[in-house]
């Protein structure tokens, strides 16, 4: 009853999803394609926290693909769509070299480090100026597809396809079982023969080049890049409250949360133009505090808790 | 006793440092220790906190920008001077700490550290966004003329007033060890830094220790707001680089070392002055900090490793 439920529900965003550049104008389609890239961005960011790691970096590899991407096309001469694949590819070598290094980190110590990287990356970038343009960052000769709208709808659509669907083999194959045995109690994990290292490194490297390929699409959609528009902390922030909102260690948490939220956001913006974002602030607070579990936590709880009364 | 070493080899080196830059630049010397007192004065606060209530207030940096925007408001309702200021600003930052940590933080003591890592992200959100909201990103500064005072020694020149953050820091180290090891409170505190549950087995309302030393910290960070108002432009971002900064000096100094971080400061502001006196190297200057913090982290985990 309730698989059939939540098929029935998965079936009809889809269905939404794909019919949506057939009647909706491009003002439409560019919210919705911000909104997909910030629930990519929210499922990848869980999918590393399943197993109990928390990045604040996410900003910094995705900033980091998509100055690969750029540069991809303006130094090395590649065509647009390759670059997207180029950026998810570098953003992920770059995570297996810091992977070796960080991963042996815990708890506070690794989210400090990975919030520490993505500002060294930003400061990198920031003063290679021959390189990457410096400050003013870069600009592309033009968008990717002349601009048009629905095809970077699809575009943004297919980065999420790509996000989801790591997700959906996260949650069902052995590298669910392991990411939550390391969770639970790494000790134990170990002394049942799970490699946590290596465990670990996939997740971080598979997480951080969905980012990287996420920063890529986001860049070439938008032609230009700036060391303070694609390290933006917002990259990080909303996602994290995104995924926090909807519930923690599943892929339908971070998706919920992202429309919930991506919504509001963009009626928010039009109501207050500065500092709307401070509801992101405010939901991270309430979260934490009333509900751990998210939305999705609660509705399971009080499901069961029908179910229960129901048989009694 | 190895706090004790480490303290000795960072000021060793912080002097060795000054020592040399003394004969090459004098101006990047005083700069640089300008500088450390600035950052030592606002990372001391989140010392105390991250030694006795073992959480990491991300939201630091956000509070003393907030303490800031009180001290500008006050001092242009009343015409009064930053300086005047820092004391009613500190009662009232503590006061307001106070009330965050019983509404929030306190809730999430007993959650796993990393929801107290998420909480305070969001508190430092929640604040500069709202500062946002009701002062706009505008920058503001109040231009005070005993900030730009200057003295000449020889052919150098150089300005004096940003050696108060220097006193403010070393005030700030040997008042709070003073107030730790000497008076009841103090002592108290101390033992609930070291073992919650023994201090609770003794007869110290734990919970209440937590949330004075929290309101402690933030009235020190809150006068900082009122001084850092002296010298700088402010603007609701404004606090929080000096958030990674401050854990990145209280990380170095190792938790709980709190003269640790003066030492600590002296070797960070000195290295970034000395980044900044080459034109071609000045954007660099930021990263020391971040760079030193994987460094000083990756480092230490390697220890735990071999013990």
């Amino acid at each position: 009853m309730n698989r059939n439920l939540s098929r029935a529900l998965a079936a009809l965003a889809l269905a939404v999803a794909v019919a949506l550049p057939a009647f909706a104008g491009a003002y439409p389609l560019q919210v919705a394609r911000n909104i997909i890239m910030y629930m990519a961005l929210a499922v990848t960011w869980d999918m590393l926290l399943r197993s109990g790691q928390i990045s604040f970096g996410i900003a910094g590899l995705f900033g980091l693909g998509a100055y690969a991407s750029v540069l991809g096309v303006l130094r090395a001469g590649m065509p647009a769509w390759l670059s997207i694949p180029f950026a998810a590819v570098f953003s992920g070598l770059v995570a297996l070299l810091i992977g070796f290094l960080i991963l042996r980190l815990r708890a506070m110590y690794f989210s400090i480090v990975t919030l520490a990287l993505a500002e060294i990356f930003r400061i990198v970038i920031h003063n290679l100026h021959d390189f990457t343009g410096g400050p003013e960052g870069v600009v592309l000769q033009g968008v990717i597809f002349g601009g048009d709208a629905g095809k970077l709808y699809w575009l943004a659509l297919a980065g999420l396809a790509v996000a989801l669907g790591a997700s959906w083999w996260f949650e069902n194959s052995r590298v669910h079982y392991a990411l939550t045995a390391i969770r639970n109690n790494e000790t134990s994990a170990k002394s049942s023969g799970v490699n946590i290292f290596r465990w670990l490194l996939v997740a971080f490297v598979v997480t951080s080049s969905i980012q990287g390929l996420l920063g890529g699409i986001y860049v070439q959609s938008y032609g230009f890049a700036t060391p303070e528009s694609v390290f933006d902390a917002n990259f990080t922030l909303l996602p994290l409250a995104m995924a926090l909102l909807g519930g923690v260690h599943s892929t339908v948490g971070p998706v919920l949360g992202a429309v919930l939220l991506g919504l509001a956001a963009e009626w928010l913006k039009l109501k207050i133009p500065y500092g709307h974002l401070v509801v992101y602030g405010v939901i991270i607070i309430i979260v934490i505090l009333f509900m751990p579990q998210g939305l999705l936590g609660q509705a399971r709880a009080a499901t069961r808790s029908a179910d229960k009364r129901r048989k009694a | 006793m190895a706090m004790k070493r480490r303290t000795t080899i960072l000021v060793a080196l912080g002097l060795a440092a000054a020592v040399l830059i003394l004969f090459w630049k004098p101006t990047v010397l005083i700069y640089g220790i300008q500088q450390a007192g600035l950052y030592a004065a606002i990372a001391i606060p989140m010392g105390l906190v991250l030694g006795i209530v073992h959480i990491v207030n991300l939201a630091h940096g956000e509070f003393m920008m907030v303490a800031a925007y009180a001290t500008y408001f006050a001092c242009r309702a009343t015409g009064m001077d930053p300086l005047v200021a820092a004391l009613p600003t500190a009662a009232v930052t503590g006061l307001f700490g106070w009330i965050v940590f019983r509404l929030t933080i306190r809730k999430a003591l007993k959650a796993p550290e990393l929801n107290q890592l998420i909480l305070t992200f969001g508190l430092g959100i929640a604040l500069s966004q709202a500062v946002n909201i009701l002062f706009t990103s505008q920058t503001r500064k109040i231009s005070l003329d005993y900030v730009s005072a200057s003295v000449d020694i020889g052919e150098l020149s150089f300005g004096v007033w940003s050696f108060v953050f220097v006193a403010v820091a070393i005030l700030y180290a040997y008042g709070l060890k003073l107030f730790l090891t000497k008076t009841t409170a103090g002592k108290a505190a101390l033992a609930v830094g070291q073992n919650p549950r023994g201090a609770a087995i003794v007869g110290i309302d734990v919970d209440r220790t937590y949330g004075l030393v929290f309101a402690l910290a933030l009235a020190l960070v809150g006068a900082m707001g009122a001084l850092f108002l002296t010298k700088s432009a402010i603007f609701p971002g404004v606090g929080g680089p000096f958030t990674m900064k401050s854990f990145c000096l209280v990380a170095v100094a190792g938790i709980g070392n709190i003269p640790g971080i003066l030492g600590a400061s002296l070797l960070l502001g000195l290295a970034e002055s000395f980044l900044r006196a080459f034109r071609d190297l000045r954007g660099w200057a930021d990263i020391v900090f971040f760079v030193l913090i994987i460094v000083v982290i990756l480092g230490r985990s390697i220890k735990w490793r071999k013990s």
